[in-house]
């Protein structure tokens, strides 16, 4: 059977896992922020109306958001460097 | 010194200069989605840009091995084929800035080199595979890909953030593009910068000054230098920008920016890992019209998407003819340094010919303009 010529020279494992790693990467990352924002909007907006628990709970979702942001960065970034 | 060492020294001199003139260029992608959001003030955008690019230069190889390795065979390579393979880029990046045609100074560097070697040692030592497998296919992938990710990830976030008040919300995307911007400008440093690494390698491997030409690795002094252009270059650009930008590019809110950027970011860095040589423009274009359709449809220039798939598809082509046709001229010339010498100094006056005449066009059309507002 005579394969397309793009299925003999492409290294389509490698780019399926440039294609993977992008969309997790770019989505998971602007939701970990974006769920960064929302939890220290609402922290602060629970802290105004008294609500102190509420303001915990927040804030802890966007530290926790925030630091999985920086930790794909980190990880990403030292798998380049460690190749 | 002999001419081959002359003609070596010219091809380092004329590759810097490209990557160079590729910071200079790539200036505006990589920091306008920052500016134009308001997240960072221009100076500090342009002078962090710059120093991340330099970073960025260090953090993988894997694009330099490509274009040294992958895309031509490096024995039928001689440095004054690399030379004409860099005139064929630089000349068509000239053109294509002249008639603000959005064209990859990737591809070009690259269909420069290709034509220059096609025309020099035939088609047996053009690596087809390589050029589709490595360059081609991924360069349609990218930009589409990074569409879509933006798209996803902006849609994702109003999904998240959509009732918040808008003012905290845009300021904390703001501060998160300190990040994302930051990012993009190592990820571009990883891409665009390797490419020089890599053409200079090939010339190195030719003139005999790199002892394992199987498996050959980049010098420390090219990582430097190619680094120092890039970031040197993108520093220059900046001020043109600060200058003339401001108003002029697409309005798009903080959260947009920030997608754009960290789709951006991450698909230049996904393709470098695996060796990849982007068009790092057309990637950060790709991600800017995914974050602005997910939004709007409308808000997305289509026509500039139709000039870079106009540009994409002319580059390499063009590029390798001028490659071609270069190694013809400085053929005439014989093997020595007096060719690339004759050619240097063709194309520089041509660059200064051409900068004067535009910026001529351009000084007459801001007077049209400004005496077309006067009252009268």
């Amino acid at each position: 059977m005579i394969r397309p010529l793009a299925a003999e020279v492409v290294d389509w494992g490698s780019l399926l896992e440039v294609i993977v790693v992008s969309l997790v990467g770019g989505v998971g990352v602007t939701a970990a922020f974006s769920l960064a924002v929302l939890g220290a909007v609402r922290s602060v907006d629970s802290a105004r109306e008294r609500r102190p628990v509420a303001a915990g709970v927040f804030g802890a979702v966007a530290i926790a958001a925030l630091a999985g942001c920086l930790a794909a960065i980190v990880y990403g970034i030292a798998i380049m460097v460690s190749k | 010194m002999d001419s081959g060492d002359a003609v070596l020294v010219i091809v380092v001199a004329v590759a810097l200069a490209f990557d160079f003139t590729n910071g200079f260029h790539d200036t505006a992608n990589v920091v306008a989605t920052s500016i134009s959001t308001r997240a960072v003030p221009p100076r500090a955008a342009v002078a962090f840009a710059a120093v991340l690019n330099f970073v960025g230069a260090f953090v993988s190889l894997e694009v330099a091995a490509t274009v040294a390795k992958d895309v031509v065979r490096a024995d039928a390579v001689t440095p004054t084929i690399i030379f004409a393979g860099l005139i064929g880029a630089i000349a068509w990046n000239l053109v294509t800035w002249y008639y603000g045609l959005p064209a990859s100074s990737s591809h070009a560097l690259i269909g420069g080199v290709v034509g220059a070697v096609f025309a020099a040692a035939g088609a047996g030592a053009v690596l087809g595979d390589g050029l589709l497998g490595k360059v081609i296919v991924p360069a349609i992938v990218a930009p589409i890909l990074a569409f879509v990710v933006a798209g996803t990830a902006i849609t994702g976030a109003y999904n998240i953030v959509g009732r918040l008040r808008p003012g905290p919300t845009a300021s904390g995307f703001r501060l998160g593009q300190l990040a994302s911007g930051g990012v993009l400008a190592l990820a571009h440093g990883t891409n665009d910068a390797q490419k020089t690494m890599g053409v200079i390698l090939l010339a190195l491997i030719a003139h005999g000054s790199i002892p394992d030409a199987a498996e050959p690795q980049v010098p420390f002094w090219v990582v430097v230098s190619a680094a120092t252009a890039i970031a040197l270059g993108t520093y220059s650009g900046g001020w043109r920008i600060i200058k003339t930008m401001g108003s002029r590019i697409h309005k798009m809110d903080s959260a947009q920016g920030f997608a754009a950027q960290g789709a951006g970011a991450v698909v230049i860095l996904a393709a470098s890992h695996s060796g990849y040589p982007l068009s790092t423009t057309h990637v950060i274009s790709g991600g800017v019209m995914g974050a602005g359709a997910a939004k709007r449809l409308s808000a997305v220039r289509w026509g500039v998407a139709g000039n870079i798939v106009v540009a994409w598809v002319l580059t390499l082509p063009a590029a390798a003819l001028i490659g071609a046709a270069t190694f013809g001229l400085t053929y005439l010339f014989g093997a020595g340094a007096a060719g690339p010498l004759v050619v240097t100094v063709l194309i520089a006056v041509l660059t200064a010919a051409a900068l004067v005449r535009r910026s001529r066009q351009l000084s007459l059309a801001g007077e049209a303009e400004a005496a077309a507002e006067a009252p009268s």
